[in-house]
């Protein structure tokens, strides 16, 4: 078995463990979101008098909702912390004896959760599907490829940010925040086309929209070919700035990690 | 951290309401200080019970509760504030900061006996919040993890952050009743917005206390089941 296979494995039977924990967070939580936003659309929909605002009726809107908690949960792989608490237990120095690097390591099993969340859109997507038949299979295999490139570029961007850990006593504040910011100028709280216009154009400047907003619409089929192959090459040099970022980072940080922990 | 938090719950209204007059029957105006309430709410929450209920799971999993329980004092009270967080202060100054602005811009009429009922029930909105974060912690007791109940009370946490009147049929009930999360803020913010009505506080008052009585058996119950060794 090769050493990124054994180690999915591995964290997929971590992921599994608990497995009260799993069903709760997958039903439970994608659930819950779909019928508080669903409920919330409705009413705005109903005061309005409207069956289209912005290009969304109310059941694109709803599968909209249903994909965006699963998707952010593709998009942030592991738990805040996932780097920095090695770095101030002490615990990141047994990198040091695995025969791969930290970043292989890291990237692996941060991926594996990502790539799992990805099989729990699958069978929502097919549930829904199923019972409304409203949406197509075929938009779904390119959204959870953008999904995956999404979750690489943003666990690039989460490194940058942990490995700040190496310098700052506290990094969870600014770690929350980073999500904070991508979740809401990605759309993942109210879709992007309901911004003003000046904010829209000027967030096409930012890694932000194809973070979430392009794999979420592409998923749904509401991308156009043109704008899910131009947005998959920006978030594809982003993913990469972002990784070059990191790296810079964690080369220069390195020398002042001491194994001791804070 | 929960200064973006509060911006970006302020920012999400303004956004949806540069397409509508009206949310769940609310202004604009009158919203601003529905979400000053919540925020207050969650601030004095993040002030008083959040790092306690964050150890809370550990304790009872490492078998650490022990010394709790030999105590002379109520081991849920003291688990429950035994800790301030003097960095959240900061943050629950400014929550009301937010909330005492959205009363005094607020130009629709209101009298000083529905903000004393505002800031009243909110206090009892404090309780609720505190009694169902209980309520997702208390299965640790019998599932070892809490963490997935403890993330579904975080997701379920939206349902506050929404004006009551947009749930309908049994998702109202379920808000309103089972896990009340709609009358934490919502329902003090309509004793405000547009006065006391008697329907509105029995309401309040059963579902509080009944909310409470479950609680503590739970709590009870869960401290029969605790093997105090580590799991």
């Amino acid at each position: 078995m090769t050493w990124w296979r054994f180690l999915a494995a591995a964290e997929l039977r971590k992921i599994l463990a608990f497995r009260a924990d799993f069903w709760v967070t997958f039903i439970g939580q994608a659930l819950v979101q779909l019928l508080i936003a669903r409920a919330l659309w409705q009413s705005i929909f109903a005061a309005n008098e409207t069956g289209v605002m912005n290009g969304f009726t109310l059941q694109t809107m709803t599968l909209y909702y249903l994909i965006v908690p699963i998707g952010q949960k593709i998009l942030t792989g592991e738990n805040v912390g996932f780097l920095s608490r090695e770095i101030y237990d002490g615990t990141f120095s047994r990198y040091l004896i695995y025969p791969l690097s930290f970043f292989q390591y890291k990237a692996t099993t941060y991926l594996t959760h990502s790539a799992f969340y990805g099989i729990q859109l699958v069978l929502i997507f097919s549930v829904y599907n199923l019972l409304t038949g409203t949406t197509g299979f075929t938009t779904l295999v390119p959204g959870i490829l953008l999904f995956l490139v999404a979750a690489f570029a943003y666990m690039s961007i989460a490194m940058i940010v942990e490995l700040l850990a190496l310098w700052a006593d506290n990094i969870w504040s600014l770690m929350v925040l980073v999500r904070f910011f991508c979740l809401f100028f990605g759309g993942g709280y109210v879709p992007l086309t309901f911004f003003p216009e000046t904010v829209q154009r000027a967030l096409v400047y930012t890694p932000f929209p194809y973070l979430v907003s392009l794999p979420v619409r592409t998923t749904m089929g509401l991308a156009q070919t043109h704008e899910i192959v131009r947005g998959s090459l920006v978030l594809l040099l982003w993913a990469l700035l972002f990784h070059l970022g990191a790296q810079l980072i964690w080369t220069r940080g390195q020398y002042k990690y001491t194994g001791v922990g804070i | 951290m929960d200064l973006i938090y509060y911006a970006v719950n302020i920012a999400f209204f303004k956004v949806l309401f540069l397409h509508t007059e009206l949310i769940g029957g609310w202004s604009s105006e009158q919203m601003m200080v529905f979400v000053g309430s919540y925020l207050l709410v969650d601030a004095v929450n993040m002030t008083v019970f959040s790092t306690n209920m964050w150890w809370l799971p550990f304790y009872i999993n490492r078998g650490e509760l022990d010394y709790y329980l030999t105590r002379p004092i109520s081991p849920l009270f003291f688990l429950s504030l035994r800790e301030f967080a003097a960095n959240s202060f900061v943050n629950l100054l400014v929550a009301l900061g937010i909330f005492i602005h959205a009363i005094a811009v607020y130009s629709g009429p209101w009298e000083f006996g529905h903000l004393v009922g505002l800031v009243l029930l909110l206090v009892n909105g404090v309780l609720i919040f505190y009694c169902i974060q209980m309520l997702m912690i208390i299965p640790v007791f019998w599932t070892q993890s809490a963490r997935g109940f403890v993330d579904l009370f975080y997701t379920l946490g939206i349902a506050m952050e929404r004006p009551d009147r947009i749930y309908r049929g049994w998702l109202r009930v379920f808000f309103t009743v089972i896990m009340p999360f709609a009358l934490i803020a919502s329902y003090p913010a309509r004793i405000f917005l547009e006065g006391f009505t008697p329907e509105v506080l029995f309401h309040l008052t059963a579902v509080s206390a009944g909310l409470w009585i479950i609680m503590l058996g739970l709590w009870r119950l869960g401290l029969r089941n605790y093997a105090s060794a580590s799991s």
